[in-house]
């Protein structure tokens, strides 16, 4: 009996530690947090993203969502996956983003869905970045929106069209010393308002 | 011992075991996974390739950035270090090495902008315990498995940046020292 029991034990701890173990690393689920060490204002990151420092849960999430990652003296990666008021980002929703200078060479703000990949569509319409803020206004005082059609009004356009359920990722390449050392008192985070949602495609 | 406790620390065993085991197979798994399908999909190892301009059309490899022109390197140092030469960049730009784990053992800036910029970078990659001879002002990366990826960086919002990261891929290399 002992041995039936403890066979029963073993099987049973090995397949929830498998199951616990694709959890962890975003093989099933959501898959919008690389990191969640840090957190400001709801975008998440991980300082050891990238590095040998990673623990196993870290680094097997970025192997399954953001492969070839870079460590943080290079670049940070932060994500975000609901709104200002807390609901899950969708693309049955419209969005406006934003934020001002950040603390890093370049930056930009990309859509994926939940699988970790731009959404299949042709829009074009996939980022939003420096060279945009730079162009469109004052790189201090940017916005852009999010749709999963392009708004008539002009403004920067990251297209939902077909993500789903979505995540961004701010990326901030070469950042700076402050950002690093202090990320909840340097980093500004945009912000992201639920301008209005309509029928679910 | 009693029988319901013969059962809980087998679990409990058996959890711990399978979890870690997992999660810390699974990075080495997912790189020559990716690796494996760069292969089947023409590319061959030390030799530079361009990727396409990232679109959801084109992507390969999970959250691909847009903003940015791709070229890659497959490495392989079982038969001796491999050097890399790369131009430098006008915007941002950075050449970095991933190793079997899918740690990232290397990031270089290309941005030739900075002051200590070096028009080219150049770097070696060997295998630990390699006997490696550089020069100055060459990197020397060491990784623990002879399988590692190179992968150059460089901000190519437009189609003519792509194009003329793209042009320089002919002039860098990525062979055997």
């Amino acid at each position: 009996m002992k041995l039936v029991s403890g066979l029963v034990g073993l099987l049973l701890g090995a397949a929830l530690g498998l199951g616990a173990a694709a959890a962890a690393a975003g093989m099933v689920g959501s898959g919008a947090r690389l990191g969640s060490a840090i957190d400001v204002n709801g975008w998440t990151s991980d300082w050891t993203i990238g590095s040998e420092a990673a623990n196993p849960w870290t680094r097997a999430r970025v192997a399954r969502h953001g492969l070839l990652a870079l460590t943080k003296e290079e670049a940070v990666y932060f994500a975000r996956n609901t709104d200002d008021a807390g609901d899950r980002l969708s693309e049955g929703c419209d969005y406006r983003v934003r934020g001002g200078a950040m603390p890093a060479q370049w930056w930009s703000v990309t859509l994926y869905n939940s699988e970790s990949y731009l959404p299949d569509n042709t829009d074009n319409a996939l980022s939003y970045d420096l060279t945009d803020a730079a162009t469109g206004s004052d790189p201090s005082n940017w916005f852009f929106d999010i749709s999963p059609v392009s708004s008539a009004s002009g403004n920067g356009w990251v297209s939902s069209r077909g993500a789903g359920d979505f995540d961004l990722t701010l990326r901030l390449y070469k950042p700076k010393a402050d950002l690093i050392a202090d990320p909840e008192r340097t980093l500004q985070t945009p912000s992201i308002e639920k301008l209005g949602c309509g029928e679910a495609p | 011992m009693r029988l319901p406790m013969v059962g809980l620390t087998t679990f409990v065993i058996g959890f711990a075991a399978v979890h870690f085991i997992a999660l810390n197979a699974l990075p080495g798994y997912i790189m020559s996974t990716a690796r494996d399908r760069l292969a089947a999909g023409g590319i061959e190892t030390h030799t530079w390739n361009m990727s396409p301009r990232v679109t959801p059309q084109t992507q390969t490899i999970v959250r691909p950035s847009p903003d940015l022109a791709y070229s890659l390197c497959l490495i392989d140092v079982s038969a001796g270090p491999v050097e890399l030469v790369v131009p430098t960049w006008p915007e941002y730009g950075s050449l970095s090495i991933f190793d079997a784990y899918t740690d990232n053992v290397y990031a270089g800036s290309l941005d030739a902008r900075l002051p200590d910029a070096p028009g080219t970078r150049r770097i070696i990659v060997a295998l630990a315990g390699q006997a490696v001879e550089a020069e100055e002002g060459v990197d020397v990366v060491t990784v623990k498995k002879p399988e590692a990826l190179a992968l150059i960086r460089r901000l190519a919002p437009s189609q003519g940046l792509y194009d003329a990261a793209a042009a320089l891929v002919p002039v860098s290399t990525c062979g055997p020292v």
